[in-house]
Parts: structure tokens; sequence; C-alpha cells
């Protein structure tokens, strides 16, 4: 049994350089992560292999050449080989170009599951888990809180309104996973030097059996304008004050706004 | 190719949840300028039977996809089929899991541009274009199809983007979606496990006193459903709330859990990590209460009171059930 | 004496920052408060591999060079001092064995250490003799294919918590400290082995120091460490080599307090603005952060030092120890002055940092020892000038 892991490296949103370093920039710090969501993708993953239900972890990401650091960084956390598919064409595809280069490289992979973190760090619509499903005419299990796989099915629990289910379909089928499948494991030293070592593949778009052509230049939409948001009146403070006052003064805020 | 405007309209019980209220308010605003017709695609428990009421919400005509209690994607081969048979100019979908899997479903197999999750879409001469705001809200973006793109566009739409209307009079011509054998429908629910007492839909509040991890415990949000009573709210929570098991995850605001856009938002305990924010921050009204002065939430609060919040909020209550009389 | 940090070298760095901003800082405050030893993050360390880093990979060690040592126990000083003491002090608990234990001895003992399923204390001082080694006490008699240790030692970081700890005691009392004395690997639980007090303690209030006592503990010839007699060059060689660690100890308390005091600076508004655009608080952070990397500089030089098996070695890892030691407690007590009346309270880390920072002037040999140290191979250097 074999998962895949799809993966994307996201700039760091949360590196605020709260730290002064000493002059020499920490390259192998933060810039290239992992986007957070996946990493909940490979921890399950991870977790599957650990206990001996499934016998090999890959990854696979779509991305410029550096996005190979997040897979190495993958790799330290454990599995075996990784993919990544690069190429001069795919600079800003969106998620339905996303789908069908992940869709066709998973068909070379041929995983029995493909899996992914629920959404990208980028405010993306959380599309690519369906649509590489529906490009592979496969099954398809999302926002799973757990990942089960037994007799020849596998099986996500998703939230319900009000409790949660079990929803199953045959393997082979995609996936993705919430944030609630577990904390992801951090990478071990050993697990860091052994990753320089385990295969990484580089695919160009014409490995993968599509052309530039098939991805009408990487995208269906375009930006057409970008701005700041409207500026918003400053925060007002409450502080230093007993908690009667405030408990008053949050009322009146309250009624000035016809809230209460 | 028509000017229709699609969207997904999720029922539970025979009703139409809030979502598909909300997005036939906005189908009906996209219809007026695109001059096509409102065209519902119907899923979920009771469909069958509740959708000929959507045309009491502006809906000319609903095509029932499926009405069991299955997983929602495995209405999507039939949404594709309908879809692909009418070429509407848009499509738009709840930005919820089930909204996102069927918009996916819709992407995947039919090739179609997707948009969002968005907070404004509308018909510019023709031509659908949307707002969005990234991940961290720096940035506001425009956008459209690239020229040539196939038709529909597929919008996902944030809750409360747009407000529903009062129910007039009017019936929906109902039809019902060819079935297909696409392995999506493969897909079957083979446990349940409702909790046992009713939880709130989140989405649909106008007022909403969420708690974090300076609640501290279960019983801490106690003080919260008072509050949220006394302002007739829902209570809403952060990751670390959930995480620890206070509320169920139903409750869970932000990035992994609902997207809201309440009237009025009052955080309490809540440090306002930007996964939180994104789930609130298009809230109209923040008060955020917190004993750190140096919370992110004091940032892009309206009202940002430093403070005990244990004391602060029974006082709060008090006073405003005092003001309600 | 010259380095060069490599990309390993950076990976590292941000792996064990990563660590050590998620896990150990937010432990921080809690540890120093309740005095206990943080399990917990020994687990941690001992899964992430950060116990192994000085034991051969034939033991299951990760066999890092000193200049990542030296990065591990930076990074994590700079969230907790007591914390970074747990691969520091299973480093200087094994040291003798590394220096000169024999290949038998590093195969029963280093893959436990290795692993961090046992912790190591080293346990040289006593309490009538404190940097004056030369005036130990303990006594270590031979018995048949035995050696009987009696004695007491005194201020043994983890002497309590370890599981094997390297002790020096007098083979021969006639011959003296200096020439009579030898190393031997105790597992403590020996019987006659006891730690009967822990320490009360200003700083680094989570890792135990002990006073253990030796009633007849049998120690069996085998776990001798080099020839008898040769104890005394042991733990010096051990001692110029473990102060390193001490050094890179105090850099990461100073970072973390720039840091500290650098984020209040920048966020807290006094007199209409913020506190950090007062010039008189921006040279204070200017010369906090400028002495923590000339401290850093000298440091990872040490480490070379050391690499490089350099016979003037004590006068790196002295020198660094010195400096570094002192620029921690400057830069910490700054920290609280930033801070002004927060920096004094426990809400905020630098009045513990302030507090942790001492003891790096104190242990593996005083400011004053050191500069006897440096000294000394100052005056050599200058004798074998004047002889050439």
């Amino acid at each position: 049994m074999k998962i895949v892991v799809c993966i994307k490296q996201v700039p760091a949103t949360t590196a605020e350089k709260r730290y002064t370093d000493d002059l020499r920039l920490d390259r192998a710090s933060a810039e290239a992560i992992i986007n957070p969501l996946d990493e909940y993708a490979i921890e399950q993953a991870l977790r599957l292999l650990d206990a001996g239900t499934v016998d090999e972890v890959g990854y696979l990401s779509m991305g410029p050449e550096q996005a190979g650091e997040a897979l190495r960084r993958a790799l330290a956390m454990g599995g075996e080989s990784a993919t990544l598919v690069t190429d001069p064409a795919l600079a800003g595809a969106d998620e339905w170009a996303t789908a069908a280069v992940l869709a066709a490289a998973l068909d070379k992979l041929a995983p029995d599951v493909a899996l992914m973190g629920m959404a990208s760090d980028d405010a993306r619509g959380s599309l690519v888990p369906g649509a590489v499903a529906a490009r592979r005419n496969l099954p398809l299990l999302s926002y799973g809180a757990e990942l089960a796989l037994a007799d020849g099915q596998a099986r996500i629990r998703r939230l319900s309104p009000t409790g949660f289910d079990w929803i199953a379909a045959p393997l082979p089928v995609v996936a993705s996973v919430t944030d609630q499948v577990g904390e992801p494991r951090y990478a071990s030293l050993k697990g860091i030097m052994a990753a320089k070592r385990k295969p990484l593949d580089t695919w160009s778009l014409a490995d993968v059996g599509l052309s530039a052509e098939d991805l009408r230049s990487g995208a269906l939409t375009r930006v057409t304008d970008a701005r700041p948001p409207e500026a918003k009146p400053p925060t007002e403070r409450i502080e230093n004050v007993s908690a009667d006052e405030a408990a008053a003064k949050i009322a009146d805020w309250l009624a000035a706004r016809k809230l209460v | 190719m028509s000017n229709d405007i699609f969207f997904l309209a999720e029922f539970a019980d025979g009703a139409p949840q809030r979502s598909a209220l909300e997005l036939a308010a906005g189908a009906t605003e996209l219809a007026a300028a695109s001059g096509g017709n409102v065209v519902a695609l119907a899923y979920g428990p009771g469909a069958g039977d509740g959708a000929a009421g959507l045309g009491a919400h502006g809906v000319a005509r609903a095509i029932v996809l499926r009405d069991d209690a299955a997983p929602a994607i495995t209405a999507g081969p039939a949404a594709v089929e309908a879809v692909r048979a009418a070429s509407p100019l848009a499509v738009l979908a709840p930005a919820t899991p089930n909204g996102r899997d069927l918009a996916a479903a819709l992407v995947g197999l039919a090739d179609l541009p997707a948009f969002g999750p968005v907070r404004a879409v509308r018909v510019v001469d023709g031509i659908v274009e949307t707002e969005q705001a990234t991940l961290q809200g720096s940035v506001v973006t425009t956008s459209r199809p690239v020229d040539g793109a196939p038709q529909p566009s597929v919008v996902l739409v944030l809750a409360n983007t747009f407000t529903p209307t009062e129910a007039g009079s009017g019936t929906a011509e109902v039809s019902r979606a060819e079935a297909s054998d696409h392995p999506f429908t493969l897909a079957t629910i083979v446990e349940s496990h409702p909790a046992d007492a009713a939880v709130v839909n989140l989405e649909e509040a106008t007022v909403i006193v969420a708690g974090g991890r300076g609640i501290g415990s279960a019983e801490g949000f106690g003080q919260l459903d008072e509050l949220a009573a006394a302002l007739g709210g829902a209570v809403g929570a952060s990751r670390a709330a959930a995480d620890a098991g206070w509320v169920p995850y139903q409750l869970q605001i932000g990035q992994t859990g609902k997207v809201v856009k309440p009237a009025l938002y009052i955080g309490l305990g809540i440090s306002g990590a930007i996964q939180h924010r994104v789930g609130m921050q298009t809230a109209e009204h923040v008060i955020a209460v917190n004993k750190d002065p140096d919370a992110p939430i004091g940032e892009f609060a309206d009202l940002f009171v430093v403070g005990d919040l244990f004391q602060i909020v029974p006082k709060l209550t008090a006073e405003i059930r005092r003001r309600k009389g | 004496m010259t380095y060069r940090l490599t990309d390993e070298h950076l990976e590292l760095r941000a792996m064990v920052r990563e660590l050590a901003e998620e896990r150990i800082a937010p432990r921080a405050a809690g540890i120093d408060e309740s005095a206990e030893f943080p399990w917990d993050l020994k687990e941690l360390l001992a899964q992430q591999d950060l116990l192994g880093t000085a034991f051969g990979e034939a033991y299951g060690g990760t066999d890092l060079d000193q200049l990542s040592q030296v990065i591990l126990v930076e990074e994590i000083a700079r969230a907790d001092a007591t914390t970074s003491l747990i691969p520091i002090v299973q480093k200087l608990g094994a040291l003798p064995i590394l220096l000169a234990g024999n290949d038998e001895q590093k195969t029963r003992y280093f893959p436990r250490l290795a692993s961090g399923e046992w912790l190591a204390a080293f346990a040289l001082t006593e309490a009538a003799a404190g940097s004056d080694v030369a005036s130990n006490r303990m006594r270590a008699t031979r018995d048949g294919d035995d050696y009987v240790l009696n004695g007491s030692k005194r201020f043994i970081t983890h002497g309590s918590i370890a599981n094997l700890i390297t002790a020096f005691a007098l083979t021969d009392p006639e011959a003296g400290g200096r020439k009579g004395m030898s190393a031997f690997i105790v597992e403590t639980d020996t019987p006659g082995f006891a730690a009967p007090r822990v320490e009360h303690k200003m700083g680094i209030r989570g890792s135990p120091t002990a006073e253990l006592t030796f009633d007849d503990v049998r120690v069996p010839a085998a776990n001798r460490l080099g020839d008898e007699g040769e104890g005394f060059k042991i733990a010096m060689a051990t001692l110029d080599r473990s102060r390193l660690a001490i050094a890179a100890q105090a850099v990461g308390i100073s970072q973390g307090a720039v840091d500290a005091a650098l984020s209040y600076a920048a966020d807290r508004q006094q007199f209409g603005q913020r506190v950090s655009d007062f010039q008189g608080i921006q040279f204070m952070l200017a010369d906090m952060a400028s002495q923590t990397e000339a401290a850093r500089q000298l440091t990872y030089a040490a480490a070379a030092a050391i690499e490089a098996d350099a016979p003037d070695l004590p006068y790196w890892t002295s020198s660094a120890k010195l400096v570094a030691g002192d620029t921690a407690m400057r830069v910490t007590t700054d920290a609280v002055q930033v801070l002004g009346g927060y920096g004094y309270i426990t809400e905020y880390p630098v009045e513990r940092m302030m507090r942790d920072a001492k003891i790096t002037q104190l242990y593996e040999g005083t400011q004053q020892i050191q500069r006897l140290i440096v000294a000394r191979q100052l005056l050599a250097r200058a004798g074998a000038g004047a002889r050439r």
C-alpha cells in the first residue's frame, strides 16, 4: 500500500523577523516552508506508515526548483522518495492547471491514496484535491479529521453539522485531511541527515505527458486589479479601568452602534 | 451558452440552508445584470421536496442533483451534467467544505475557471468579476476569466456576502438531474455520530461571542453562553479552545473552521492569530477583551479592552440585560 | 582560528530554533517557577536525536562537529538555559569517556547515552575544594577486581538524576590530587551511592544541582578511565573542552535577552512614542547586540580550536567562556533595564535570563579561574617567544 502526499511550498507567513540575526543570511531557516496545512497530510501518512498500514510514503510537489527544499523537509520527517514537477510553463498556474499537472503526475506514480492538506496557505479555494480526483476518475474523501485504510477501502472521519461521520470509498482514492489529524512531527536530526540521501526526481511537463498548450498558459483566470484593503478606523482601547467601568463602556459602545 | 446564473443549494431535512438563500439572493442580483435566469442545483436530504419552494426567493428553475443523505461530492457528476447542458455564465458555490467539493468536481471534470473564496461577485458587461482578499487581508484583488475561457465561471462565495431576501411567492420549476456513474458517487457514509446536543450553525449568527485559550476550561464557556444569550447571539471558539475539547469543533472559527461574517463579533481570551483572523475579519464590528495588552487582536479590533474577562464579562452580561429591561 | 558556517550548520540551527521556539520557550517560565527538571523536554531532545551529537554513528550518535554542538546549545539556551543543560551535561559527563575511555567502555555506555535513555553527569567538585581541584579528598581504594569509593561531591549538575556519573577520586592520597587522582565510571544504581540533597538556586532552577555521597561504592576496575593517577589530567582536558558549551549557553542567553528587549522596545509606547525611538534605548540595544555577536564569534572560533585539537585550545575556550559569561550577565542586566519595571517581574522572561546568566560566570571554573588559564597560556607563549 502506497501513499503519495502532495505538498506545496509557500513563503513563510509566520516568519516574522522578530529576531535579529547575525549577518549570514539564514537561507535554510524559513523562506521555503511546506504549506502548514500540508504538514498534517504528511503526519497522517507517516502515522499510517508507523502503524504498518502502508509500506511506502512518497511526496509530490509542483513548483519552481526551490520547491525541492520543501520536499527535502518532508523527506526529513519520513517517507522514501519525492518527485518535483517543475517547468517554466507552470509559472502562475491556477488551481485548474495545478490539478491537471498533479493528476498527470499521480497517474504515473499510481498511489493507493493521493493525500493532500485541506487548503493552501494563500487563500485559494481548496479545490485541488477534488479537481485532481475528478481528472483521475477516482473517488474523493475530503476534509478528513482522520484517515483509515482497511479491506480495500479508505475511510475518513469528517465533521457533520452536529457530530461526525465516517465516509468510505474503494481504493484508490484522492483524500484531504484537516489539522485535526494531530500535530505534525518535527524532523529529527537523523531524519534530516537521511533525507539528503533519499531519491528526489525532477520531472518536466513533458515527463507527465502534458504540453504548455494543454494548460492554456497555466490559468483560466486573471487578476485585473490589486489594491490595499479599505482603511478602517483605528482601534479604540479601554485600559486601566475597573471591570464595572469596562463593562459600562462596552455597553455604551454597543448602544451607540445600535447593537443592543 | 446562456446568461443564466446557477447556484448550489444545499438542503437539510427538506429546508434550504442559509447558504442556499444567500446565494439565491446573489444569483438574483447577478442574473439581473446578465439578463438570464436563476437556476438552483439542489442537493441534500429533502432537496426534492423543498426545491420548488426556492421560487419564493427568485429562483426560476431548480435541478435536483440528489436528495439523499449521501456525501455532497456524490452530487458532483450530476452537477457537471446539468452545467454542461446549460452552459450558464456562472455557478455560485458556498465556500463550505461541501460547496468546495462540488466546485472542485466542476472545475476538474469540465475544465472551468474557478474564483474565490470571494467577498464580492458581479457581472460587468456580461463578464463575471470577483473580489477576493488574500489570506492576510493585506491585498484585495479583482479577477476575471481569461479571454476565451470556458463558461461558466465557478465562484466560491463567503458566507454573508449576500443577504437572503424576504420570501415572496412563486414556485420554481423542478427537474431531476440525470444519474451519472463517475467514481465520485462511490463515497458513502458508513457511520454517523451526531452530537447529543444540537449545535448551532455559526454561519447564520448575527452576533458571535467567541472564546479562546484564555477561557481556560469548558466551564468557562458558561459565561460566554450567558453573554451570547443576552445579546441574542451564538458562541464560537478559536482552534485552541476546540483542540482543548472545551467546545465541539463545529464552533471553531478560522482558517480550518468556519468563516463567519456577523454584525458583531466579541472575542474573549483570543489572541488573534492569523489563522483565527481569516475566519472573522469581515465581521462588521469587532470587540476584543484580553489581559495581554500586546495581543494581536488589539491591532484589528474596533474596540479593544485590556482586562480580566472573568470579571468583565458577567458585569457586561448584567449591564446588557439591565439596558434591555 | 577560523571557521565557516556550512549549509548543514544553518540547517541544524533552523531545526533547533523551531523546536526551541515552539516547544521549549513556552515551558521556560514554568520550569523556572516549579524548579522541576523538564523530563518532557529531555524526551523531546532525545527523540530528535539531539542528545547524541557528541557520539559516533557506530554508537547511535550523530557525530556532529564542535561548531554544530555549539549551535545546538546556543539555540536551546536562547529559549531556556535550564533545558540547554540537558545536552551540555550529557556531553560533560561523557567527555572523560570520550577522551580516555577504551572501546569496551564506549561500546557499553555510549549507545544508552546517545539515545538519551541514560543521563550522564560529571562529579569532580567537592565541598572543601571548589575550583581547587588538586585538594580533593574523595578516596578510591583497590579491592581485588574492584575499587571502593568513599567520600562526597558537591554542586554536581544532574547528579541526582543521572544514570551514569564520571567521578574523580584519589587512588594515591600520598601523591595528592594532581598525581594521585583517578577517574571512574559509576552507575548510580550501585549500592552506597546517594544524592541526599539538591540545592535551591538563583537560576537554572529546573536543573538539579546535587550533593552526592559515596559510601563504600564498589566500582569494577574495568570502569576506571585511563591509568591510575591520570584523573587530574582527564579532568582538566574535559574542562578545557566542556567550557565551550558554557560559552555557547551564555551566548544563547544573551541572544534571548536581546530578542526580548528588542521586541519590547519596538512594541511598547511611552510618552507617545515607541520605547525604541529613544536614542538612549537604541544605544543600549546596539551595545547588547554587538557584544553578543562578539561573544558568539569568539565562541565559534573556540569551537574551531577544539575541532583542530589546537595546542592552545585552553586559551580559546577559557577566553570564550570568560567573554561570553560576562557578556550574558551584562546583556541580561541591560535587558531588564530596557523593560523597566516590567523587566523585574516574572511576567516577562528577562529577569529569569538575568538570574540564569549569573551561573555562566561561576560554573566549570569561575571567571577568575578562566583569567588564570588565559594568563598562563599567554605567559607560556611569551616565555616560548623569549626563549626563541
